[in-house]
């Protein structure tokens, strides 16, 4: 008689991934006007400003959220009365979680985003961005550490996203 | 390596059965030719078959560990293999099906089946009967004020502390006495383990994909106690927040690694609540620049002093409350700008109010009390009832088999 040993079966502890496919906003000819949506991380408001001084005849909206949480109901709306929000900024794990899943949020609502996250953080940044069914959302990298840096470390970094925003944004 | 030998497996018409019937290996033997192969007649094994019995073994716990481990499954110790048969013993203490989804967990928005939530169980070292808490503690660590999403994917290195009261803590023997925080007890030590596994495996929170701690923290191992109740001089936290001293819960919260408090001096409430709040009062910690809660684990002999005094567990916690303050200057050196709201005479109070101060009472005997910092604003502590599919209370983790007619 032939008796074989057989190990058991293993089951696999890995989950499925809720299946979901967003499709992402186009950003309109005309733009107007850019809410400016700021985590207070530091040299959040510097990147942004440096983006808003570059960027002629838009109006801008100012709105700050906390960086490691989802911004409330009513930030959220306030960063809606634009054309476009552009989302600074994610260095670090739940600020870029954060500036992901809040510009989701505003895609949803119809209005186009740009979000700006640094190297360190763009491949989560795009992971997660995929994992909650908006693969495509805009996510320009600038370059890792944003925090404790001087003013010109800061405005060297940020203009050197410039050409890329504008691309997004079709200005020269 | 885990599905290699299933390709070299017999072959099968289904899952109960060979495909051969006893009336085809009696009808074969009859028909041959009783000179030719004398062996044959008395054959009457199934022919379709590689082999003639099958002994089926528990994987090796070093090669599934290793395997696991490459594949970063695990949280670096060896696991338990997961097998079928393991499964249907913790299936036994829930009564919802296996692969009802329990919730969503972030980041990578994985689905955390019944199934899935006790394979990664399993693996922790858990025995089935605690099923029924590890279940509760992931659908209360994904609603939205614990915010799993920045919890999950921070730099910051905040672990899941699991708080454990009512009788299902004693009844499945989770430690509330002494060492309740170290190492010993398998339900201190799996439970923690098991919502971490959960973490990785189902939410994606693998270090350095979907975990960003910049350093992690030996509480992410695991950080689970029960409340020391009868040693409690005040109301336990379950009773706190609105619960029966008879119902059982599960609180989780997110916290830093303990930070001990050694009084060995105070005799009065005062004195001993200072030291307390002089060591809670930190500059690096969130709720310096983001206030929110704060844990204090208060050993029992602590506990006595404090209420010898009469103070009230409310009287302790708006003490610590009011007490615990960072100078702005050291406290806005924090991720997120720190809010004008909170500077209080150039102080800022790290908790918003007295009951961010989570106060449970632990530990065996001796002067020692443990703090753990919060995430700060950025998450709230979630306490569960553990109860039935319908929402009935547990008295028992028994319960689950009763409702399946066992």
């Amino acid at each position: 008689m032939k008796v074989k040993i057989v190990e058991k079966d293993i089951l696999n502890p890995l989950a499925e991934s809720k299946a979901l496919k967003l499709e992402i906003n186009p950003i309109p000819e005309n733009i107007n006007k850019i809410s400016l949506f700021d985590n207070t991380k530091p040299n959040a408001n510097e990147i942004l400003n440096i983006i808003a001084d570059n960027l002629n005849n838009v109006n801008f909206e100012r709105v700050k959220k906390p960086a490691g949480a989802p911004a409330t109901p009513k930030q959220l709306e306030k960063a809606t009365q634009a054309d476009l929000s552009i989302l600074a900024i994610g260095d670090c794990g739940s600020c870029t979680t954060w500036v992901i899943l809040d510009a989701i949020r505003l895609e949803k609502e119809k209005i186009p985003t740009i979000s700006i996250c640094s190297n360190k953080f763009t491949t989560f940044a795009h992971e997660l961005a995929r994992s909650n069914g908006m693969e495509n959302l805009r996510i320009v990298e600038i370059e890792h550490p944003i925090a404790a840096q001087s003013r010109e470390q800061v405005e060297r970094k940020a203009e050197k996203i410039l050409p890329k925003i504008k691309a997004l944004l079709s200005l020269d | 390596m885990g599905n290699k030998h299933l390709n070299n497996k017999k072959v099968k018409i289904n899952e109960n059965a060979c495909g051969c019937l006893i009336d085809d290996l009696i009808g074969e033997n009859q028909d041959s030719d009783k000179n030719k192969n004398k062996e044959l007649i008395n054959n009457r094994l199934c022919g379709s078959h590689e082999n003639d019995l099958e002994v089926y073994i528990d994987p090796e716990i070093e090669k599934v560990s290793y395997d696991f481990y490459m594949r970063k499954l695990t949280d670096g110790l060896p696991i338990i293999p997961p097998t079928k048969e393991k499964l249907l013993k913790f299936l036994n203490y829930t009564d919802y099906n296996s692969d009802d989804i329990i919730t969503i967990l972030p980041p990578k928005q994985g689905k955390a089946t019944v199934e899935k939530i006790a394979i990664n169980s399993i693996m922790a070292g858990c025995i089935p009967a605690f099923m029924p808490v590890i279940q509760h503690a992931v659908q209360a660590l994904s609603q939205d004020q614990f915010n799993l999403p920045g919890v999950n994917a921070t730099t910051h290195p905040v672990a899941i502390c699991v708080i454990l009261n009512g009788p299902i803590s004693r009844e499945i023997a989770v430690n509330s006495g002494v060492g309740c925080l170290g190492p010993g007890n398998i339900a201190n030590a799996t439970i923690g383990r098991a919502l971490r596994l959960c973490l990785i495996n189902i939410a994606g929170a693998v270090p350095g994909i979907g975990d960003h701690a910049t350093m992690g923290s030996p509480a992410k191992y695991s950080f689970c106690f029960g409340e020391a109740e009868n040693e409690n001089p005040w109301k336990p936290l379950h009773v706190e927040r609105g619960f029966n001293l008879e119902n059982s819960t599960v609180t989780v919260m997110a916290a830093e690694a303990p930070h001990n408090v050694n009084d060995h001096r105070s005799k009065t409430a005062e004195d001993l609540l200072n030291t307390i709040v002089n060591t809670a009062a930190v500059a690096g910690c969130n709720n310096s620049h983001v206030p929110g809660e704060i844990l204090v684990i208060m050993g029992p002999e602590h506990a006595q002093t404090v209420e010898n005094d009469g103070w009230e567990k409310e009287d302790v916690k708006r003490y610590i409350h009011e007490n615990t303050l960072v100078p702005v200057e050291l406290a806005d050196r924090g991720g997120r700008k720190l809010d004008e709201q909170w500077m209080v005479n150039g102080n800022v109070r790290i908790t918003r109010s007295p009951e961010d101060v989570i106060l449970v009472v632990a530990g065996g005997p001796g002067r020692h009390t443990m703090i753990a910092h919060g995430f700060g604003t950025s998450s709230q502590s979630v306490t569960l009832p553990l109860t039935l599919k319908d929402g009935t209370l547990l008295q028992s983790v028994q319960d689950y088999k009763k409702s399946k007619n066992y």
